[in-house]
């Protein structure tokens, strides 16, 4: 196993010694900076602006969603909305944010409709591995989690929502636990609270490394509890309006049945997630195969702004090796624990406790200068010197802290108690997204949204633990939100669609989907080539989509000749 | 050693796949998504169980799509798993609340099914007799590392609900914990510090303000 690489294994083994205790340099301040600039991908230029919309000609998008806000919609030109649902609430998406929210509407007398374009709880929340933050240890304070988080998210930030997040931290872990999720407790019965990259002091609290799947699990047994209405493998394709700028339902693709639902609600709630799979630049991703940023395309058609929409998170440690877990999450909590980054020659060339950005792109410095390893199919990686943990945190730590880790890496015949592992940054977090407020209002009245799909709350680069954090706090305030502020039910029409439409007609190289062009949103990864099928009920539902048109992961690893 | 090409059957199909390509990937790559429902790609939402066999006499079994490699000769039918209502949690799992909320817990006949579905190797069936026992804390260790892909019980002949059952004792324990004390934090005046300035001022704070939580002296 890994022969290729057992020369700079052995460095990394000869050097682990002299490592104990000495973390790799601090890279900070302007250095950092000039670092960012110079490696990070979203200082790299493959962005553009788009042409309609809220944020036309104002800001640069990366290249794979500008194209999806001018795509098209799959909502047929002689569609008409004719309401097949009506409920008072209605949530897209079935991850953390969703859910909570759900929950959070539990006993209110409204109907609540939580729809999901795959299953219940198949989300970027069920893959969150290290953990969530709240400010309860030792010399810790809201305060302190806030400036962590905001010098970490570049100060870009919007204040008042940190401050919220962070003040809300306590009380969150504190309901989570009433729902039923277990957190690790020291021996004296004190949560566990580990430091994470750009935290001052030890502030995440985990579910060994499954806290999202502890979150989720809990969180989607309490909703199956509820009385919520769940319609899974419902894609949500469009919104409807009033026709005076007020979201008042929405258009989904029942994927069973292959038809359109036209749904009546009175207030609607984004928690669509994320676009890791929209593969940006070609970097491999650690999010579900739903992460095509959905909701900014739908946000976007009805008037919304879109935040910072050029910022992503790479997060540093992407699996490399095997081909089978390329772009797959390794927690952050390993560096946490103790694991350093090394390069080929088994030099610490970091601190591992860096930022995200500020490590992602000193990786990607180090693999571009040539000191990284390379896979037999291609990929390039440095290593993430698991074995150091046993040596400083005693011989079975990793089996019994980390047990998701060790038995996805098991399965290829790799144990990373004896043998490091490559890593290389990986498409992890939309930092970005839809402009709303403390109450998850977005600007178009009726519409709220909360988690992944939201912007401003962590700046340009977000700190291990505080999405985990955001979908539990943002979630139930935006539900707390619409009880208070529920409108009427209105008209359902599709005339925000109309005018967007009539605005991409305008914009060179357009083409309808009907006439074969480009529709959004996405839905699936290009890779999986599942379509939406434009003609409902025409093409039978086992049709595939054509070949991928642009590479999808670079380098293709099975590329023949 | 991941080199060539593997043929496998998907619900009877002949697919031709790469070597060292996960079963989903290769059912991507083959432009067959559609017969088989998918999640997370990781590992950890369960969605894309599936059941495997060997013409030859391997042994087969079941296991998750995104996670297995595609061998020569692998048979392969997708093996979704329905979820099943869920039971309210008590506030500290008992013999009896346990037994009220799953009475077919006794009806186990130790076959082991549960413990070979399972693809997490969570030792299942060793935990439901922890369960008739009473030990939680083993039970919640267990359980742990359970995705809920739901095969164990889908296996289970005599109806039992192993990884509900242990999702159940996990809340129950979680009930019965200290929560997080409400405890008073005003700290009103480095707020008001914090957020003096513009954005340059702030960072410049904010900085400070980490090296040992406080506002400088």
């Amino acid at each position: 196993m890994m022969d290729w690489a057992a020369e700079s294994m052995a460095q990394v083994a000869a050097t682990r010694e002299a490592r104990v205790g000495r973390p790799g340099p601090k890279i900070e301040g302007e250095e950092a900076e000039r670092l960012l600039e110079e490696y990070h991908p979203d200082h790299s230029g493959k962005e553009r602006s788009v042409g309609v919309g809220k944020n036309a000609g104002a800001d640069r998008f990366p290249l794979e969603l500008a194209a999806l806000l001018e795509a098209d919609s799959p909502v047929p030109e002689n569609f008409e909305a004719r309401v097949d649902l009506e409920t008072d609430v209605l949530i897209i998406g079935g991850g953390g944010a969703g859910v909570s929210a759900a929950l959070a509407l539990q006993g209110s007398g409204l109907a609540v409709h939580l729809v999901t374009k795959l299953r219940l709880g198949d989300s970027n929340t069920v893959m969150a591995e290290g953990g969530i933050q709240a400010a309860l240890g030792e010399g810790d304070s809201p305060r302190r989690h806030f400036a962590d988080a905001f010098v970490g998210g570049h100060g870009d930030n919007d204040c008042g929502l940190l401050r919220i997040l962070c003040e809300s931290g306590p009380e969150a872990v504190g309901w989570l636990i009433g729902q039923g999720c277990l957190f690790d407790r020291n021996p004296d019965g004190t949560f566990r609270l580990r430091p994470g990259g750009g935290t001052s002091v030890p502030r995440v609290l985990a579910c060994r490394d499954f806290t999202g799947l502890e979150i989720m699990r809990v969180l989607k047994e309490a909703l199956r509890q509820s009385a919520t209405a769940v319609l899974e493998e419902h894609a949500a394709v469009e919104f409807t309006d009033d026709g005076a700028g007020q979201v008042t339902g929405a258009v989904l693709w029942d994927r069973k049945s292959n038809a359109l639902v036209t749904v009546s609600a009175r207030a609607l709630l984004l928690a669509t997630g994320g676009s890791g799979q929209l593969r940006l630049q070609g970097f491999p991703t650690s999010n579900h195969i739903g992460a095509t940023g959905d909701g900014l395309v739908l946000a976007y058609r009805q008037g919304c702004g879109i935040l910072f929409p050029n910022s992503h998170q790479y997060h540093p440690s992407g699996g490399v090796f095997p081909e089978a877990l390329a772009g797959s999450l390794v927690t952050e909590a390993i560096r946490s624990t103790g694991a350093q980054v090394v390069n080929r020659e088994g030099h610490a060339f970091v601190n591992e406790l860096a930022y995200r950005d500020v490590l992602a792109a000193a990786i990607l410095r180090e693999v571009s200068e040539g000191r990284g390893v390379r896979t037999p199919t291609g990929r390039k990686g440095v290593w993430l010197d698991t074995p150091l943990i046993e040596k400083t945190q005693g011989a079975g730590t990793l089996k019994s802290q980390f047990p998701g880790l060790v038995h996805r890496y098991a399965r290829y015949g790799i144990d990373p108690a004896v043998c490091p592992l490559l890593i290389y940054p990986t498409l992890h977090y939309q930092n970005g997204g839809i402009a709303v407020d403390g109450w998850g209002k977005t600007e178009a009245p009726g519409l709220w949204a909360a988690g992944e799909v939201t912007g401003g709350l962590h700046g340009s680069n977000r700190l291990m633990g505080n999405s985990l954090l955001d979908i539990t706090v943002f979630g139930r305030r935006a539900a707390a939100s619409i009880l208070k502020e529920i409108s009427e039910r209105k008209a359902v029409t599709l005339k925000g669609l109309t005018r967007y439409r009539a605005v991409l007609k305008t914009l060179p190289g357009f083409q309808a989907a009907e006439a074969g062009g480009k529709s959004a949103p996405g839905l699936f990864p290009e890779a999986s080539r599942l379509k939406f099928h434009r003609a409902p009920g025409k093409l039978p539902p086992m049709a595939a989509g054509p070949e991928p048109q642009t590479p999808f992961e670079p380098p293709d690893p099975f590329a023949r000749g | 050693m991941q080199s060539g090409t593997v043929r496998f059957k998907f619900s009877g199909e002949p697919i031709e796949a790469r070597a060292g390509e996960t079963l989903l990937g290769a059912l991507w790559a083959a432009g067959r998504a559609e017969g088989l429902q998918a999640g997370c790609d990781g590992g950890v939402c369960g969605a894309c169980t599936v059941t495997v066999r060997f013409d030859d006499g391997r042994p087969g079994g079941t296991d998750l799509a995104c996670m297995r490699l595609v061998e020569a000769g692998m048979e392969v039918f997708p093996c979704p798993v329905e979820p099943v209502a869920a039971k309210a949690p008590a506030c500290g799992p008992s013999p009896e609340s346990l037994r009220a909320a799953y009475p077919t817990l006794d009806r186990c006949t130790q076959c082991r099914s549960c413990t070979t579905a399972c693809p997490m190797d969570i030792p299942v069936m060793d935990s439901v007799l922890r369960m008739q026992r009473g030990e939680w804390q083993a039970v919640a260790e267990d359980f742990t590392t359970c995705i809920h892909c739901g095969l164990c019980r889908l296996v289970c002949e005599d109806k039992v609900q192993p990884h509900n059952m242990g999702l159940w004792v996990r809340r129950s324990m979680a009930l019965a914990e200290e929560t997080v004390p409400a405890a008073p934090d005003p700290g009103a005046g480095e707020w008001a510090w914090l957020l003096d300035g513009d954005r340059e001022e702030r960072l410049r704070r904010a900085t400070e303000f980490r090296r040992d939580g406080k506002v400088p002296a």
